[in-house]
């Protein structure tokens, strides 16, 4: 009997949690426009995350968008440096040309979450921490441009290894980051 | 008291319902590693018992299970008696079991939002089909809970009629009616054989299938 209801709350547990889940994401309302124009504006390369929030709604989900596109445009970018690091002779033109676009994003980061871009004004992975925490997020932002020059700079060498490792701590860079402050977004 | 599950079936059992709350606690906590880990026992389970349908003891082996709607049918009827799966019992488990196999390839080769964790087999295929791969296998998972419900809910019936199912899953032992045929039992180097095999076939996906991976 005892193995019984351990099992059966096991069973509820699983249930309660996968629920919880898919309620969060749901709640994001709003839209970002499909088919508003790429964003090719160059962004003034700050340190710290700009404390004014966008003047009006139009330009907050532009900013929304640019960051979503950019945010894309590093996941593919990772994909296929991995996959190359991955093979047993990695092409290193195409990891170049990936690191380049880690490289030109990372510097846009901080300047792309001012405050009045989350989720209640748009549709974003980005969680409301975010901007409760604007310090620890700026150190986070920070980090990852550093490891991302050192990234580069791996990148334009021809050293393996050194690109391999370099890219690891890419990767924790932007985990330690989307562990926190990411949620959940289908798209 | 008479023996019904053997010791493998049970570890299996047990071990298979472990690692299913591990894998799903560990990617909801962002432990991808772990999670791939937990993924690649699974399979190893899934090998294991495979192979144990096949060769194991008598309530273990599919031929001695999987009985067919006529079967079904009489056990609806209340005309069936033996140890082991019940003809009905058995769609359960090959349910569970298929679901789990299918949650395990797409895992195999799904790989993570931000390019930072592949499965052993993600090199085998696209971006786009990995990045597929694991919507799917997001989604693949409320099947397989909601099988888990089934199966907790059925056990709860069986027992608000009388029947404990729980005990003899973890016991091995259960009261069975005179004159019902006795469990014949599998071998234990066969077990072993079978885990071996399981783990093999499994460290070779790991590897990346080679020749056909890295």
């Amino acid at each position: 009997m005892r193995f019984m209801t351990c099992a059966a709350v096991c069973g509820c547990v699983l249930l309660l949690g996968c629920d919880a889940q898919s309620g969060k994401a749901n709640n994001a309302q709003g839209n970002i426009s499909a088919d508003s124009p790429p964003a090719t504006a160059a962004v003034a390369i700050t340190a710290a995350m700009p404390t004014a929030a966008p003047a009006t709604k139009a330009e907050a989900l532009k900013i929304m968008h640019e960051r979503h596109e950019g945010m894309e445009g590093l996941g593919k970018a990772a994909k296929a440096i991995g996959r190359e690091l991955k093979s047993d002779s990695p092409n290193l033109g195409a990891i170049r040309a990936s690191a380049k676009t880690v490289t030109r994003f990372a510097p846009k980061i901080p300047s792309l979450f001012p405050p009045g871009t989350g989720p209640d004004v748009g549709k974003t992975g980005a969680k409301p921490e975010i901007w409760q925490n604007p310090q620890d997020f700026t150190a986070k932002a920070a980090d990852f441009q550093k490891v991302a020059r050192a990234f580069g700079t791996a990148a334009a060498g021809s050293d393996v290894n050194a690109i391999k490792s370099s890219f690891a701590s890419l990767g924790d860079s932007c985990k330690a980051c989307h562990d926190k402050y990411r949620s959940k977004m289908k798209h | 008291m008479q023996p019904v599950w053997d010791l493998p079936t049970r570890l299996f059992h047990w071990l298979l319902a472990a690692l299913i709350a591990f894998s799903w606690w560990s990617i909801r906590n962002h432990h991808t590693d772990w999670h791939i880990w937990s993924g690649c026992a699974i399979l190893t389970l899934l090998i294991f018992r495979i192979l144990w349908g096949f060769a194991g003891s008598s309530t273990a082996r599919f031929s001695s299970f999987v009985r067919g709607p006529r079967a079904i049918g009489e056990y609806w009827r209340g005309k069936w008696s033996g140890i082991g799966h019940n003809p009905l019992g058995a769609l359960s488990v090959l349910a569970l079991l298929g679901a789990v196999t299918l949650q395990v390839s797409l895992g195999l080769i799904s790989e993570d939002e931000d390019g930072l964790y592949m499965g052993p087999l993600a090199t085998l295929v696209s971006t786009d089909t990995a990045d597929k791969a694991r919507d799917i296998h997001e989604l693949w998972f409320n099947v397989i809970l909601g099988l888990i419900a089934l199966h907790v809910l059925a056990i709860v019936y069986y027992r608000m009629r009388g029947r404990k199912l729980t005990l003899p899953m973890v016991t091995g032992r259960a009261r069975v009616e005179r004159g019902t045929e006795p469990m014949r039992p599998g071998k234990w180097w066969v077990a072993l054989v079978c885990l071996a095999i399981g783990i093999g076939i499994t460290r070779w996906i790991i590897a990346g299938a080679p020749p056909f991976g890295s």
